[in-house]
Order: C-alpha cells, then sequence, then structure tokens
C-alpha cells in the first residue's frame, strides 16, 4: 500500500462530510462578489463618480484597510471595483480555508477518525492529501465561480483576462493559506492551538502588507497577502503573484507532507508540556476556571488588537500631512489652518477605524458567551454544574468575561491608535486629544454591549440560533467595512447597531443614543438571563 | 427507619412528544448503596439529571435531603457527590488542577486523601487533560468525588472505562463509604459490581421502574435452576411444576426451572428416581435482567 492510498476514497468522504459547510462558503462568496460586480456600475458607472472615489481610494486609511493601487490614465468602473474588492475577498477567502484545512486534519485527528481510518487500508499521508486536494477543489471551482460571475456582471473597463485574473488570483491566495492550515495542522499537536498558530501567521501577513502599503508599496511583495493587489486586473494584468502563490503553497504542502510523515498519529512538533500537580491558590471558582482555559485566548486578542491599532497608529503622520497633497495651502491659509484641516483628517481616519476596532473586539466576547454552550453540550459543564453553584453564577462568569474582554480590546485598540498615532506626529496639536479619544471609546462600547446581549439572549433562549450572533456581526461589519464605498442605503446600515451611532470622535456622542442602546443591552441580558434559569441543559 | 436521603415520587421527563421517564419511583437511604440498572436508553441519566437540577422535571416530585431537586439545588450540590458517565474535561487543564479546582468549589480542599487516592488509582495529576484516556479522565472525577466529605453520591457507570484493579479500588471506596452512612446511587452496566455492593436495586424500561427491591426479594419472582442425574429412565419433562425441560449432555441428565412454590413438590417426586447428582443455583442477576427485559428465562 502506497502512502497515498485510498487518497480518492476520503477525498469523496470529505466532501461528503463537509457539503453543508462548503455550500455555504461558496454561496456566501460568490453571491457577495457577483452581487457587488453587479451592483457596481449602478454606483460607479460615472466618469465624476468615479474621480470621486478616487481620491478617498487614495488616502492612506482607505489604503491601510484596502491596499495601495496605481492608478494610471483613464481609471474605469472595473478598476475601481478590484481596488476596493480584492482584498477584502481574500480575506474572507482566508478565513474560510483556515477553517476547513484545520476542520479536516488536526481536529479529525483529535476526535479520533483519523486513528479509524488509518487503521484500514489506506496510506499514512492520504488523510493529509485528501484535505489537499479538498481545498484545491473549492478553490479552484470557486475561483472559476468568479470569474464567471464577473465575465457575466460585465463591468464597463473589465477584461476577460482580468475577470480570470481575479477568479484564479483569489483562489491561489485562497489555496495558499489553506495549505498553510494544513502545516499548521502538522506541527501542532491539538487542532485550537494548529488554528491559533495559522492565524497569527494570518495576522502578521496583514500587518506588514498594511504598513508596506501606507509607506512603501513595493515592498508589499514581501507578504504573501500583499500578492493580490499585485494583480492589477484590469489596468496592468500580472500574472506572477498567482505563480508565486501556487509555488508557495507546494513549497508548504511538501512541508506539511514531510512533518506528517515524521510524527507519531496524534503527536506534534509542538507539544503540549506536562502543567502542575496541583491548582494555584488563584484558579478557585468559576471566573478563573474560564480565565485559566481561555487566557491565551483573551490576552492573544487584546494583545493582537493593540498590536492592530498601533499599526494603525503609525500612519498617522503621512495622513496628517494635508501641505504633501496640497502645498500652496499654507500660504494662502496660514499656519493655524493647516493644522485644523490636519486635525480633521486625522478625526475622520479614527472614527472609521474606530467602528472597525469595535466590530473586531466583539468577536472575542461573542467567542466566550457561546462558549457557555458548547460546554454545556461537550459536557464540560457537567463536572461543574453537580457543583453548589447556581445558573446565575455561571451565565455571569462567562458574559462578565466577555464584556470585560471585548471592552478592554476596543479600548486598547483605540488607545493603540491614539497613542502611537500622536507620538509619531511632529506637531502634536494635530493629534486626537484625551477627551477626543473617550468620547470615542464611550461612542462605540454600547454597540459592543448590545452585539455580546444578543449572544447571551440566544445562549439564554434559544441556544440553536446560537450562530446567528455571527451572521449579525458579519452583517454589522460589511456595512460599516463597505457600506460608503459601495453606497448601502441607510436602512441596511441601521439594521445593526454598527450605524446606530454618528461617528465618533469626528462627531459628538450623543446621549440618547448611548442611554438607549446600553437599556437595550441589558433588557436582552436580563431576558437571556432568565431563559438560562429555566431551560434544561442539554448534555452529550 | 431514618428518613431518606433522596425520595423520588413518579417522576415524569418528556422532551418534545418523547415520553423519556414515564414514573420513576425510589428512595435512598443513609448506610445504603442503591443499584439502578436498565439497558441503554431506558432513562437512567436522564432521572440522573433531573436529580442534579440539570434538565427540569415535567410531572412528580423528587427531593435530596427533603430540598426540591430544581430550585434547591445550589444548597442540595454543597453535600452532594456525583460521576458522571462520560467524564469531559477541560483539555488544557491538567488533572490535578482539576481534581482542586472541583474540590474548592464544594469549599473543601486537597487533603492527605486525596494524594492517596490519586496513588491508589495511579492517576500522573500533571498530565494535562487531553492526554489522559477515558480510565484515566474518569479517575480525575473519582478522585475528586471520594476526597469530597459529601452525604450523598451519585455514580453514573463510574467503572466502564477502569481495568479490574481499579474497579476494585473503586468497589472498596464505595464500601467505605457505605460503612460510614452515606447514600449511594449506583447506576451501571457491570452486574457483577451491583450484585456485590448494593443492597437494594431498581430496575428501570422504557422509562419506568419496574421492580424494586433487594436481590434477596427479586429472587423470589423468578425460577431456581435445578440439574440433575437420575438413577432410572423417568422423564422429567411429564414432570408437573418444571419449565424449559432440557436433556443434559449425558444419560439421564436433565436441566430446567422451577418456581419456588413447586420446589418441594418436584423434589419430592425426583427422590423416586435415585438423584445420583443435583446441582441448584439461585438466580443471578443477570438472568434476573434478562427476564425483565426479553420476558425469557
Amino acid at each position: 500500500m502506497s502512502r497515498y492510498g485510498r487518497t480518492g476514497q476520503l477525498i469523496r468522504l470529505n466532501l461528503r462530510r463537509d457539503r453543508f459547510r462548503i455550500l455555504m462558503w461558496i454561496i456566501l462568496l460568490a453571491a457577495l462578489m457577483t452581487s457587488v460586480a453587479w451592483k457596481f456600475e449602478g454606483i460607479y458607472g460615472t466618469q465624476s463618480e468615479i474621480a470621486a472615489i478616487k481620491g478617498t481610494l487614495a488616502s492612506p486609511g482607505i489604503v491601510a484597510m484596502f491596499g495601495a493601487f496605481s492608478f494610471t490614465g483613464k481609471v474605469t468602473t472595473a478598476e475601481i471595483f478590484a481596488n476596493e474588492m480584492l482584498l477584502f475577498m481574500a480575506l474572507i477567502q482566508v478565513v474560510m480555508n483556515l477553517a476547513l484545512s484545520v476542520h479536516a486534519t488536526r481536529y479529525e485527528e483529535d476526535l479520533g477518525i483519523t486513528e479509524l481510518v488509518r487503521a484500514h487500508a489506506v496510506g499514512t499521508a492520504a488523510p493529509l492529501a485528501a484535505a489537499a486536494v479538498e481545498l484545491v477543489l473549492i478553490n479552484g471551482f470557486l475561483g472559476i465561480l468568479y470569474s464567471l460571475g464577473l465575465t457575466a456582471a460585465n463591468m464597463p473597463g473589465a477584461t476577460i483576462e482580468g475577470n480570470w485574473l481575479i477568479g484564479l488570483g483569489l483562489a491561489s491566495t485562497g489555496l495558499l493559506f489553506g495549505v498553510l492550515g494544513l502545516l499548521t495542522a502538522q506541527l501542532a499537536d491539538h487542532s485550537s492551538s494548529a488554528t491559533g498558530l495559522a492565524y497569527s501567521l494570518f495576522g502578521l501577513s496583514y500587518l506588514a502588507r498594511m504598513i508596506t502599503d501606507v509607506q512603501h508599496p513595493r515592498l508589499t511583495w514581501w507578504s504573501p497577502l500583499g500578492w493580490i493587489e499585485k494583480l492589477a486586473p484590469y489596468n496592468h494584468p500580472n500574472w506572477a503573484p498567482i505563480w508565486l502563490s501556487l509555488l508557495l503553497a507546494l513549497v508548504l504542502a511538501e512541508l506539511a507532507v514531510l512533518a506528517n510523515s515524521h510524527r507519531d498519529l496524534g503527536a506534534g512538533a509542538i507539544t503540549t508540556r506536562p502543567g502542575r500537580r496541583n491548582a494555584s491558590v488563584f484558579l478557585r471558582g468559576p471566573v478563573s476556571l474560564i480565565w485559566r482555559r481561555q487566557r491565551n485566548v483573551i490576552i492573544g486578542w487584546i494583545v493582537g488588537i493593540i498590536i492592530f491599532g498601533i499599526a494603525y497608529g503609525t500612519v498617522f503622520n503621512t495622513i496628517a500631512d494635508i501641505l504633501k497633497t496640497n502645498p500652496t495651502m499654507q500660504q494662502v491659509f496660514g499656519t493655524a489652518m493647516v493644522h485644523e484641516a490636519n486635525h480633521k483628517v486625522l478625526l475622520s481616519f479614527t472614527s472609521l477605524l474606530a467602528i472597525v476596532m469595535a466590530a473586531v473586539a466583539v468577536i472575542p466576547g461573542i467567542q466566550l458567551i457561546l462558549k457557555l454552550h458548547s460546554d454545556e453540550t461537550r459536557g464540560w459543564l457537567e463536572a461543574l454544574y453537580a457543583r453548589p453553584l447556581s445558573r446565575t453564577r455561571l451565565l455571569f462568569s462567562y458574559v462578565g468575561t466577555a464584556f470585560v474582554t471585548s471592552t478592554l480590546a476596543y479600548i486598547g485598540g483605540l488607545a493603540g491608535i491614539v497613542v502611537m498615532g500622536d507620538a509619531s506626529l511632529k506637531h502634536v496639536q494635530d493629534g486626537i486629544s484625551a477627551s477626543e479619544f473617550w468620547q470615542g471609546v464611550w461612542a462605540q462600547l454600547p454597540e459592543i454591549w448590545v452585539f455580546l446581549a444578543l449572544s447571551v439572549l440566544l445562549v439564554g433562549c434559544w441556544p440553536r440560533l446560537k450562530a446567528f450572533s455571527w451572521f449579525y456581526l458579519a452583517l454589522g461589519f460589511i456595512s460599516v467595512y463597505m457600506g460608503s464605498l459601495l453606497k448601502l442605503p441607510d436602512w441596511v446600515k441601521n439594521l445593526a447597531p454598527s450605524g446606530w451611532m454618528p461617528r465618533v470622535p469626528q462627531h459628538d456622542v450623543n446621549w440618547t443614543t448611548f442611554s438607549w442602546m446600553v437599556a437595550l443591552a441589558l433588557v436582552l441580558v436580563i431576558i437571556g438571563w432568565i431563559g438560562y434559569r429555566r431551560r434544561d441543559l442539554h448534555m452529550s | 427507619m431514618t428518613n431518606p436521603v433522596l425520595q423520588i415520587n413518579h417522576l415524569q421527563k418528556k422532551f418534545g412528544h418523547f415520553q423519556a421517564l414515564k414514573d420513576i419511583t425510589f428512595d435512598v437511604h443513609p448506610g445504603e448503596v442503591f443499584g439502578f440498572i436498565g439497558p441503554n436508553g431506558a432513562g437512567k441519566s436522564t432521572t440522573i439529571r433531573v436529580l442534579l437540577g440539570i434538565i427540569r422535571a415535567s410531572g412528580g416530585d423528587a427531593t435530596i435531603f427533603g430540598q426540591n431537586v430544581w430550585s434547591d439545588s445550589v444548597s442540595i450540590h454543597q453535600r452532594l457527590a456525583y460521576v458522571p458517565g462520560d467524564v469531559y474535561l477541560w483539555p488544557n487543564l491538567t488533572g490535578g488542577e482539576i481534581i482542586d479546582l472541583l474540590l474548592k468549589m464544594n469549599g473543601t480542599t486537597h487533603s492527605t486523601k486525596t494524594d492517596d487516592l490519586i496513588k491508589k488509582f495511579g492517576l500522573d495529576p500533571t498530565k494535562k487533560a487531553r492526554t489522559y484516556s477515558k480510565g484515566n479522565r474518569q479517575k480525575v472525577a473519582l478522585i475528586a468525588a471520594f476526597s469530597q466529605d459529601a452525604n450523598f453520591y451519585i455514580f453514573d457507570e463510574p467503572t466502564s472505562g477502569l481495568d479490574p484493579l481499579n474497579e476494585r479500588i473503586f468497589q472498596e471506596a464505595v464500601l467505605d463509604l457505605k460503612a460510614r452512612g452515606k447514600a449511594v446511587l449506583l447506576s451501571s452496566h457491570i452486574l457483577s459490581e451491583v450484585e456485590r455492593m448494593c443492597d437494594r436495586i431498581g430496575i428501570i424500561r422504557e422509562g419506568q421502574i419496574i421492580e424494586t427491591g433487594s436481590l434477596a426479594e427479586m429472587r423470589h419472582l423468578t425460577r431456581t435452576m435445578v440439574t440433575v442425574t437420575l438413577g432410572d429412565d423417568f422423564d422429567v419433562t411429564t414432570l408437573a411444576g418444571t419449565h424449559g425441560v432440557t436433556a443434559g449432555q449425558h444419560p439421564h441428565e436433565w436441566q430446567f426451572s422451577v418456581e419456588d412454590a413447586q420446589l418441594s413438590a418436584v423434589m419430592n417426586a425426583l427422590a423416586q428416581h435415585q438423584v445420583i447428582t443435583l446441582q441448584s443455583t439461585p438466580p443471578t442477576l443477570e438472568d434476573l435482567f434478562m427476564h425483565y427485559y426479553t420476558g425469557k428465562e
């Protein structure tokens, strides 16, 4: 039996096992791409619309989020589309690939399914090879769908080559990170560690491309995530990024196979070390238990968000230099006006990022609250529940930790932007003041709390619908990240709490909105709490 | 008679349209080990979860220490220890940390007794829980339960992953609890274990308790197995009061079962035919179990 024996059968099995999640991802991604392309001519069809957005896309804040692109000559609708969508779609596709790759390999191994499979006449590397082929199939299929969808949408300025470049470019970027997931799944010895490692590398590539994009776009070639920006599909079609991605994917796949053949089933290069013989004095109740179990995740998120904030802050200096683009301004309006204008630019930049930061800070909180339910179904709460520990205390241990984590993460991220940003400025008075910073904090916290409170409600009353929390957050995130660029109507932005508060610190905090949002969060938590006290717990 | 620790009266539980528990009634007294047996899906774990207040009964009532299992669960759990059938432990904590944490949450601490138990069961407390086998996970839960000074212990199939040596240690520990006047509810598939340790037994089938009582009481309900070798050609199938008569492997050897009431009449009849050997065995718990479940002998 060769090392890859029965890979074909395993591929079929994998595809059947994952059919719903694959279908969901494909529908979501293909629909997003095609519908935006379809609508795009209506948004940026005329030359004046294009000229207006062209300036916006060149501003450092947008470059930090969407990547740096060079426009030459007459800019077409399709070029604007490529600028706005490429990196954004790549991010979602990477998330999909990391989820699928770790799930198909290390997670199955954790569950003991790989052991069952390998006990049959199946090659040693077959499960890994099957997962790799599965990724190739999904990404390839999705890439073809993108290309066909773009061709059908037929935006002004779109070319057949450009359409295929986008489709295959996204497919190869997705595949590259999927294979990275396969590699970390071979190195780590359990799935959450593999996912964590893969996401750290993904985050690092994102940071690298962001910093280089704002300062030296040429250096973005050093980040694999930056390659997607270099496709320039509708102005200077470039196939090199695709070959680079595929080549690197091949190298990583080879490393994964190597690691796979040098390890025992269930083991990894990064092993779980033995730990304490006794619990520390600190570990004594539900809150400290959550902390002990999740501290790496909690600290990781908070530190990660602060680093992102700092990274965004480093570009303050570049942004707040209106004189660079408008050298005559000082002579015409005087120094004070220039500082005022610089300050305005920074305020609007910070307001935009504050919304993004808030959406990201909600993620660990929702994870913690939903954990209350996944711990319940996995039987981890059964041992706790036989203790003299009320459901109220259990619920609020998770919920409290979640609220504190998200709140700290957001404040930390915003502080990272402001402190680093102000420090990087030549003229501190251009920067964000302490009172503006706190305005920014107070404005976004109710939004964060409403998102978390919704999760509490779901876990307390209708735990089967808990996935709705993610859907709702995604809606909120997309509507603020893409909302103004896609000119989404106001009612869409107002569907999620992220749209309810005016942009702060650009505007002042609306304390009426603040009060009713906090009240809403409180009501949702209370209903969830009552539900949780009354319902049956589900044990496996 | 002392007050029962656990009292269950006509307990019912519905999941949607499915009636998981139809009618459960039994008591457990201090100093008693109560065996709770029944096949998979009969409702043993559901009953235990109602007792722990994890799920809410839809009818009837259940009290532990005289307190309602749903509304007073926190105060009941102060004096209760529980070991689930499938023990799930937080994967990134060590066994030692989990034992200590569970004890602290009951207001007790790691004692020399805990160390003794860790040694006896042969557990390595420094390993992360994700690396433990099923048996080792059960040991963690058992050590935590036995080092706790509770008044009522609930074990839900606690030995399914243990080796015979550890099973013996478990049984000794339970008998020790009994000697100290504690009440124990033991749900188990290992009938020899139940037979050896339990004072009384409750048999559950399809959500209903179909029999409770001591093993001795239950034996009266079934028949004694008899194997006999006779000195002549007497055909035992013609004898009144016998059931399931089969010819044995040797000539003149017969096997059959007799109800207790007919026993002396049957013996008198056999005595007429030169009994050479006679063996009688009381029904084992396994026979009883099969009797209740399949309706056969």
